[in-house]
């Protein structure tokens, strides 16, 4: 979403905004005539998340020196879309992120949504279809913050866990403490951690590090784990449709996730640009579409 | 899209003499003079056949106190399970039988105590535990029908081994009543009341075939699933059974004819996959806002038999429950025999095909002329998730749209995530163009 932003949706001076009230962050876009003026992203917070989603809003309308009352409409998506009481309208997450990857990723053929809590994929439509899609069962969601949690737990920060790219060597070696042996798989390079629930997959964590598997072997476990849960919801779409498959979400900024997801679904993802706004901005073209 | 009213619909006319007879088997299901059994037999009306004794079902009693309140269905689950019985169990016998542990019932009455279990026979899930609890809890005796089912082709040797086996269980059961409770089995009813029965499937079939194929579907099964299991579960008169069913096929009927709709907005038509959660039946209305309109699923079919295309291209039930009318019987074990039908291989008219054939969810989806369907995934219990996304694939190559949702299972709200599974009807929905009617 550079500048000039490409023109789109929306007509002469048409201000909307497009708000993803996420579980984890909320995440903002303005848009005038169609181009990305201003981005806004914060915590969603707890019990507090209305005031949350607000004060993001407003951090993206200052990005974009603007004020409320140019916005001539506001759409929200996202698990804390029911708190955004101010939106004019409500919209689902598949709806805004395949409205975004339109314009984000043109000739895609399938979106993956990976973001703090859920996994999405939506094959595009045959002809005349409203197009497959696919939700993560309730077991494998929260992957975002999980893979945060885990980061904490290793004393890393998400962006050290995203460097941690399968085949490179780990920076400190595994090293067992005295009487405990490393398990085979771990001196192999290959520590794996349950791939089907978050709180199991932490106590194999800890359990690695308490074998003396290093941090980073076991941030590698983790992300794979990851990556194996998405994979799981590529494959529940009957008619996979792999050509162009375009990945957006949080997730998608992991580049060790990406790259583990790569490897076990077979299929090369393309990854835009401010990939974690893509729910934003399908919304503000959601309610771009609406005002005109 | 947002969706107008398009056709009219009418408050249900039978509804009154559903809630007159629900309402009498409620009463009879108290009544202190008979002697009182716990059980689900689908298999014969003990109660009519046995006139001084009477059998409380396991269900519909257990999804009712899920239904009508949450907390006390959570702590008779609680009471099942710090005895041992696992959350998996079916969800109807852990409230039924958790409130037999807690010592009162719903209402705060005290739970009557039971003199026999007779169990039901079913391979869908641990139905084979159902009754076990009041035994371990009294104990009292306690009978159960084998479940003759096996994968594969038809075997007719087979058959005609369960068949027997069946009708020797039953014969058995009959007799270690009558004499360990001295109360004489009325044969000649149990042969009148095959006849109703065979009237009550007919009426049936008709009011299925009446809901998938006329536009607007003149019955949802939201209304359907009130009135559901009288009759069978929720046993009364025979006679007013008939008469019952009969008064509904003819309502439907009217209502086909005259189209007047269930969902006077219908857009979107879909189908299910077994029992609904009885816990969160909210989902079925919360549909119709968008006009959607649920046809059931081969679960509701189950009274008439799963319906399918015929080689002349017309529709009627799968299999023949019952033998010809005029099947001579001379003795217990023939009417048995008779009651039993000729197809032992149960329940094959519904359950076992999703074992062994998920086409047949398609064969009913494209008889309900259905535009989606919604398959729960169930944790474990009643309709568990065995073979659910291979219908889901053999659906969505016929040209539907599916979507899920999960929990635990149909009597048990433990999992449901309420605001999750609506979001997803949203999503689903929208996915189509619809928005919420106002």
């Amino acid at each position: 979403m550079a500048a000039e932003r490409s023109a789109g949706a929306g007509g002469a001076g048409l201000v909307t905004a497009g708000i993803d009230a996420g579980i984890a962050y909320t995440k903002v876009v303005i848009l005038k005539d169609g181009a990305v003026v201003g981005r806004g992203i914060g915590p969603t917070g707890g019990v507090d998340r209305r005031e949350r989603i607000e004060e993001a809003y407003q951090r993206a309308l200052e990005d974009a020196g603007l004020d409320a009352g140019e916005v001539k409409g506001v759409v929200v998506t996202g698990k804390g879309k029911h708190d955004a009481g101010f939106a004019g309208k409500r919209i689902s997450e598949l709806l805004a992120t395949k409205r975004a990857v339109e314009r984000m990723s043109p000739g895609a053929t399938c979106l993956v949504s990976a973001g703090a809590d859920e996994t999405i994929v939506s094959a595009s439509a045959g002809e005349g279809g409203a197009g497959e899609y696919a939700f993560n069962q309730k077991c494998s969601a929260g992957l975002g913050l999980f893979l945060e949690y885990m980061a904490d737990r290793l004393s890393m920060d998400i962006g050290e866990l995203s460097s941690l790219a399968d085949g490179v060597a780990a920076p400190e070696a595994s090293q067992a403490a005295e009487g405990v042996a490393i398990p085979e798989a771990a001196k192999a390079g290959e520590a794996a951690v349950n791939e089907g629930c978050v709180v199991f997959a932490e106590l194999d964590a800890l359990s690695l590090l308490n074998h003396g598997v290093s941090p980073a072997d076991v941030g590698r476990a983790v992300n794979r784990a990851a990556a194996a849960r998405v994979s799981a919801v590529i494959n529940d779409i009957t008619y996979p449709s792999a050509d162009r498959v375009v990945l957006v979400g949080g997730l998608a900024k992991n580049n060790a996730f990406v790259r583990a997801l790569e490897t076990l679904s077979g299929i090369k993802l393309t990854v835009p640009d401010d990939a974690e706004y893509a729910g934003a901005l399908g919304a503000a073209l959601a309610a771009a579409d609406s005002a005109q | 899209m947002k969706n107008k009213q398009i056709w009219e619909t009418r408050p249900l006319e039978f509804w009154d003499k559903a809630k007159e007879l629900r309402a009498r088997w409620q009463e009879s299901s108290s009544d202190a003079k008979r002697v009182l059994g716990q059980g689900s037999t689908y298999d014969i009306d003990w109660a009519e056949c046995f006139p001084a004794m009477n059998i409380v079902e396991d269900n519909p009693g257990g999804s009712m106190i899920q239904a009508k309140d949450s907390p006390y269905a959570r702590k008779c689950r609680l009471a099942s399970e710090i005895r041992g019985w696992g959350r998996e169990i079916c969800g109807y016998t852990n409230n039924l039988w958790g409130s037999m542990y807690l010592g009162y019932e719903q209402d705060g009455l005290p739970f009557p105590p039971r003199k026999f279990v007779v169990f039901m026979p079913a391979e869908c899930d641990q139905h084979t535990k159902r009754g076990q609890q009041c035994r371990d809890f009294a104990p009292v005796p306690g009978w159960m029908s084998d479940c003759t089912i096996y994968l594969g082709e038809d075997d007719p040797v087979r058959d005609e081994l369960f068949r027997e086996h069946k009708v020797y269980c039953n014969f058995k059961q009959i007799n270690d009543l009558e004499r360990i409770f001295g109360q004489k089995f009325d044969d000649e009813k149990l042969s009148k009341m095959m006849d109703y029965s065979e009237e009550v499937i007919e009426y049936s079939r008709d009011i299925i075939m009446l809901m998938g194929r006329t536009i607007p579907s003149p019955l949802s099964v939201k209304d359907l699933y009130s009135v559901y299991t009288i009759g069978h579960l929720t046993k009364v008169d025979p006679e007013d059974t008939v008469n019952f069913w009969k008064m509904v096929r003819d309502e439907v009927q009217w209502r086909a004819d005259n189209q007047i709709a269930a969902v006077g907005n219908e857009r979107f038509r879909w189908v299910e996959a077994h029992p609904p959660s009885w816990h969160f039946l909210k989902y079925y209305r919360y549909m119709e806002k968008y006009g959607a309109v649920c046809l059931g699923s081969q679960y509701t079919a189950q009274n008439c038999g799963l319906l399918e295309y015929k080689p002349d291209g017309g529709i009627d039930r799968r299999v023949s429950m019952k033998y010809p009318k005029d099947t001579p019987i001379a003795t217990r074990e023939d009417a048995l025999r008779m009651m039993l039908g000729p197809d032992p291989r149960e329940p094959r008219a519904w359950k076992s095909d999703e074992y062994i054939r998920q086409d047949s969810i398609v064969e009913f989806a494209d008889i309900m002329r259905a535009d989606g369907a919604l398959l729960p995934l169930w944790r474990g219990g009643v309709g568990c998730t065995l073979t659910r996304k291979e219908q889901a694939m053999r659906l969505r190559k016929a040209g539907l749209s599916v979507i899920y949702y999960e929990g635990s299972q149909p009597g048990d709200r433990t999992d449901l995530d309420e605001q999750r599974f609506l979001d997803q009807l949203d999503t689903w929905m929208e996915s189509f163009g619809y928005e919420m009617l106002d």
